[in-house]
């Protein structure tokens, strides 16, 4: 290619403005399409399908057994409710951490400070996934540090469900702190000096000016928090004792069952509550100030 | 403003649902359950030079490089010997095999008879052309041309050796000894909330083999084969015994871990998890219950479209040959498939504790195999459960 | 400190030795000021002065180095800002944006618990004494500059406090709208009877709303007294240069010009063209036009160039003409200021 036929190109882009968005859009959209979109709708169709029990070929006949069974049987709406538990609790417990940590790092740290702080906050995102719940798999064992908190052996809250809630709101709290520092960090000074030169003491401006402006930045954080644990099948098994959750029942459906189609008719539900939820937040208006 | 938002919240949208679906495409061929036809897949004429590497799905403990212990070693000389370098990757339960192999990614699998029967039918593996195999001629006969690793008289894999399923127990706090599996069957248990057992959907056959031999009424005959009746017995007793589940296993390290601290302190599992658990230093024991146990009889077996077959094929005399198999044997306590490999084991007992000839034993045991809609124990009278249903009752017992 | 003029009143702010240090740098520098009640007080300097520094340890938002804070003859040195009976109007105006203009103005009485009717009442009063009746409901974001501005005047005169700190509160604002609401400020403060602080680097806002001003630099106060005081009298060259503008003579053209020895100041609408043989002589360098007035650059024979302002009160001459013409330049012995001579003599302008 010679360096005319560039030119000619530049020109041309140049007078078409038109064309040059949609060269760029281009490809983005095309993600957008194919491999978000086309995934999910993959995962939407293949939900009718059903498998055949013995050598665990797909069957591409549309069939509602996959949804008769969810919602026939119990034991899907006890793992329902308990990831959704399991989720609001994470996102919770990360959102009362995460405040005051954040607020420290945007509002009081020195700014030299603060740079490493963040690097702190991002560092276990650095690590495995797998070796921080192993890690807690020793942490939280029978007679680890944390029974020997408690005070010995089995005093502690061995594996189970609140050793899943403690170790989710472990690996997720960095995605709650980080988008409340941004939330901090864009918040000016004056307004907090305003509401101390107006009268209001540290806890009341925290409660009526910190803390309302922070409820978009806080949204954002427990967006990730939320669908990170409901998604999540792994930290549930290292440390989750007998406990199930939906991203369990969907990752033995594939990965040990092979039942592909049901799967996917599992995995429908996380992506209801999501909708759900992400329609509740968008109500409460804290999506038009992100 | 509006707009913008409505833009973000579309995106937010897509990603989340991304996350949250966590699904992914695949494909798989079929052929209908009732026919129950074999794929045509042609045997490996003639062997050829190595390819340099093989890929390998096994059981933990089948592998062995020397680094789980130094003196357990038997891939290094195969690897010095044939210049075939080995990719181990170890599964933990049956299911994971057959999903594994349907990747297409791995060359050789040890299929237990819960997995080979399914691969075969779904044309995952390739018959075994056993005259290229110099050590299978030393095979135990008792081993040879069974229905979970051969259709209509052609081999579709190399035994590897069998062995129980067997139950482990901390000295220290479980006394005395365990002699019944009616230990991890007992709601009032002692050990409650220390109780393990296997997470698999094969481990509802571990719940009738207890009935079979406790509730001789519920007429069940052989584990996978369970009709309605019996399989909601089964299915009771197991949603009984969670309460006093601490956790389920499949991955071994974990159970390994959990035995050492205590978190469990009875339950199901393999001799190999045992003898890792003592190295470990963990106090630990195990026995082969009254009732008899279930088991396995594994399989080597050679992927249909394997990317090296030659190597597969040099990996799969080795492992039967009588050194090699007699090390894996007694690693993974189990009974070798070899006969010359009685005589190369450490322990010159080993092939009698482990009743490597007595047939008379192992029909004590309940190989695992895939429960079908056609009773596997010949039953017409009535439909057994089939090993989706199985599936999903697991998920149900595990509430 | 030269021309501080006394009041009778009591003082509603005395800071005596006040020092503030952010690590090595040296804010405030030693300051010693009283305020008196219900006096609109400035506090003019260049950015990077101290003035600003200062306002913010009177709210509290700072705590000095050394030194004090007393506020109506108490000490509030240590005292966080919401135990000060001040309130401050912020640069950036600091409105809350999440709340409503009415509940924004409505906060500092809400925070003291005042009762719901009352304080409705009063930020009502407070929002029609900016002239923003009937805004309550807005909220800041759908406001413009001025408005927002007199959004946190309202916020704050609401509270009644005994000393109002502004902070460059015109700043962000048009020329037009800072000169109109200049005017509305000093009204307000004079309605209000409340002591305001009023930190600017305006010098034309400063002279024009202050009963008296303090020019800062360095972290010290150079100068305070009446607008008239500082502008007239001023003294030294950095206070002479930076409140208006001056001609500053030193060396031997001083020596020439006036007889004297020394450093002295001339405001360029104090020199007039003249056709005196006394007076001194020069050639025109540069004239600009600029509306109500004339600015003309003129080379002394005596060594210095001086600039001269001249109302255009009649039609003005053919300017272009007169660049190279020469010229002679008068002026009145009292209008000819002495400096103290030093390094601050070097300032002209």
């Amino acid at each position: 290619m010679d360096a005319g036929v560039d030119g000619d190109q530049g020109v041309s882009m140049h007078r078409h403005p038109r064309w040059q968005l949609a060269g760029l859009l281009a490809a983005p959209v095309l993600w957008l399409v194919v491999a978000y979109l086309g995934a999910l709708g993959v995962l939407m169709v293949s939900a009718f399908w059903t498998v055949n029990g013995f050598t665990g070929g797909i069957v591409r006949e549309f069939s509602l057994a996959n949804f008769r069974t969810i919602l026939g049987e119990e034991v899907y709406r006890t793992v329902t409710l308990r990831s959704v538990g399991v989720a609001a609790a994470v996102t919770v417990i990360c959102a009362v951490v995460a405040v005051p940590m954040a607020f420290y790092m945007a509002k009081v740290a020195s700014a030299r400070s603060r740079h490493w702080l963040v690097i702190a906050v991002l560092t276990p995102l650095w690590a495995s996934y797998l070796v921080k719940a192993y890690a807690w798999r020793v942490l939280l064992g029978n007679g680890g540090p944390i029974d020997s908190l408690f005070g010995g052996p089995g005093r502690g809250p061995g594996y189970g469900l609140t050793a899943t809630v403690i170790v989710l709101a472990y690996l997720w709290l960095p995605y709650m702190i980080l988008p409340i520092y941004a939330g901090l960090d864009r918040l000016p000074d004056s307004l907090l000096e305003a509401s101390a030169d107006l009268g209001a003491r540290a806890g009341h401006t925290l409660r009526r000016i910190v803390l309302p402006l922070l409820v978009p930045s806080v949204a954002a954080g427990s967006i990730f928090t939320f669908s990170l644990s409901l998604g999540d099948y792994i930290t549930v098994q290292i440390v989750g004792g007998k406990t199930q959750l939906i991203g369990n029942l969907v990752y033995a459906n594939i990965g040990a069952a092979g039942n592909l189609p049901f799967a996917a008719a599992l995995a429908t539900i996380p992506v209801l509550i999501m909708v759900i939820y992400l329609i509740a937040v968008r109500r409460s208006g804290a999506l038009e100030e992100l | 403003m509006r707009a913008d938002s409505r833009w973000t919240t579309a995106v937010l949208v897509a990603g989340v649902l991304t996350l949250a679906a966590c699904g992914g495409g695949d494909e798989g061929g079929g052929s209908g359950p009732g026919g129950l036809s074999v794929p045509k897949v042609e045997k490996l004429a003639a062997l050829g030079a190595g390819e340099g590497e093989v890929n390998i799905v096994s059981w933990a403990g089948y592998v062995e490089d020397g680094s789980t212990d130094k003196t357990v070693d038997w891939v290094s000389s195969f690897e010095s010997e044939t210049g075939c370098k080995v990719n181990n990757k170890v599964a933990a339960t049956s299911d994971e095999m057959v999903t594994l192999m349907k990747t297409g990614e791995y060359d050789v699998v040890s299929a237990s008879g819960d997995a080979s029967l399914r691969l075969i039918y779904g044309g995952d593996v390739a018959p075994v052309n056993t005259g290229l195999i110099a050590n299978y001629k030393d095979i135990f006969d008792g081993l040879k041309d069974k229905p979970w690793n051969a259709v209509n008289g052609v081999a579709y894999g190399v035994p590897h050796g069998r062995g129980a399923n067997v139950l482990m127990y901390r000295t220290d706090i479980v006394k005395p000894a365990p002699t019944s599996w009616g230990a991890v069957f007992d709601p009032n248990s002692p050990f409650k909330g220390k109780i393990t057992a296997y997470d698999s959907p094969i481990y509802i056959a571990d719940a009738a083999l207890y009935l079979m031999k406790s509730k001789p009424d519920l007429g069940i005959k052989n584990p996978y084969a369970l009709d309605d009746t019996q399989f909601d017995a089964a299915v009771a007793l197991l949603k009984e015994q969670n309460k006093a589940i601490g956790e389920y296993w499949a991955d071994y390290t974990k159970e390994v871990q959990a035995f050492k601290a205590g978190n469990s302190v009875l339950g199901t599992s393999w001799q190999v998890i045992v003898n890792l658990a003592k190295a470990d230093g963990a106090p630990v024991e195990a026995v082969l219950p009254s009732e008899g146990a279930t088991g396995w009889s594994d399989t080597w077996m050679i992927a249909a479209k394997a990317a090296h077959p030659n190597c597969g094929y040099l990996w799969m005399n080795h492992i039967v040959s009588p050194k090699a198999n007699a090390a894996v044997a007694e690693w993974f306590g189990e009974a070798p498939a070899n006969k010359l490999s009685c005589a190369q084991t450490v322990d010159k007992n080993h092939c009698t504790t482990f009743h490597a000839d007595d047939e008379s034993y192992f029909d004590q045991v309940w190989y695992w195999t895939t429960p079908l809609a056609q009773c596997v124990d010949g039953r017409t009278d009535v439909t057994c459960k089939d090993y989706a249903a199985w599936t999903q009752a697991w998920t149900a017992i595990k509430g | 400190m030269i021309t501080e003029i006394r009041y009778n009143r009591p003082m509603t702010v005395e800071l005596s030795g006040l020092r503030k240090t952010f690590g090595a740098v040296t804010a405030v520098d030693g300051i010693d000021l009283r305020i008196g009640d219900g006096e609109f007080f400035s506090m003019l300097g260049p950015s990077g002065s101290g003035k600003t520094t200062v306002l913010r340890l009177i709210a509290g938002f700072e705590l000095p180095t050394a030194g004090t804070v007393a506020l109506d003859g108490r000490d509030v040195t240590r005292l966080a800002p919401f135990e000060r009976d001040v309130n401050t109007v912020f640069q950036d105006y600091a409105l809350f944006p999440h709340l409503s203009v009415q509940e924004n103005v409505e906060y500092g009485l809400k925070v003291r618990k005042v009762a719901k009717r009352e304080r409705r009442d009063r930020a009502r009063e407070a929002l029609a004494k900016v002239r923003l009746e009937g805004f309550g409901a807005r909220k800041p974001s759908a406001m413009s500059g001025g408005q927002r501005q007199r959004v946190a005047l309202a916020r704050a005169l609401v509270n009644r406090p005994k000393v109002l700190l502004l902070d460059e509160p015109l700043g962000a604002l048009d020329r037009k709208l800072r000169e109109q609401m200049q005017v509305e400020l000093k009204a307000i403060q004079r309605d209000a009877g409340i002591t305001f602080v009023f930190v600017t680097h305006d010098q034309d806002e400063a002279l024009t709303m202050s009963d008296r001003v303090a020019v800062f630099d360095a972290g010290r106060i150079v100068q305070v007294g009446t607008p008239e005081a500082v502008y007239e009298r001023p003294v030294s060259a950095f206070v002479a240069g930076f409140v208006g503008s001056s001609n500053v003579f030193t060396g031997e053209t001083a020596k020439t010009l006036f007889k004297k020895t020394g450093t002295f100041s001339v405001r360029p609408e104090k020199i007039a063209f003249t056709d005196e043989a006394a007076a001194a002589p020069g050639t025109v360098a540069e004239v600009i036009y600029a509306g109500p007035v004339t600015r003309y650059v003129v080379d002394l024979d005596a060594g210095a160039r001086v600039v001269v302002v001249e109302q255009n009160s009649r039609t003005p001459r053919a300017l272009a003409g007169l660049r190279g013409q020469r010229v002679r330049l008068g002026w009145h012995e009292e209008h000819v200021i002495p400096l103290p001579s030093g390094k601050d003599s070097a300032h002209a302008s």
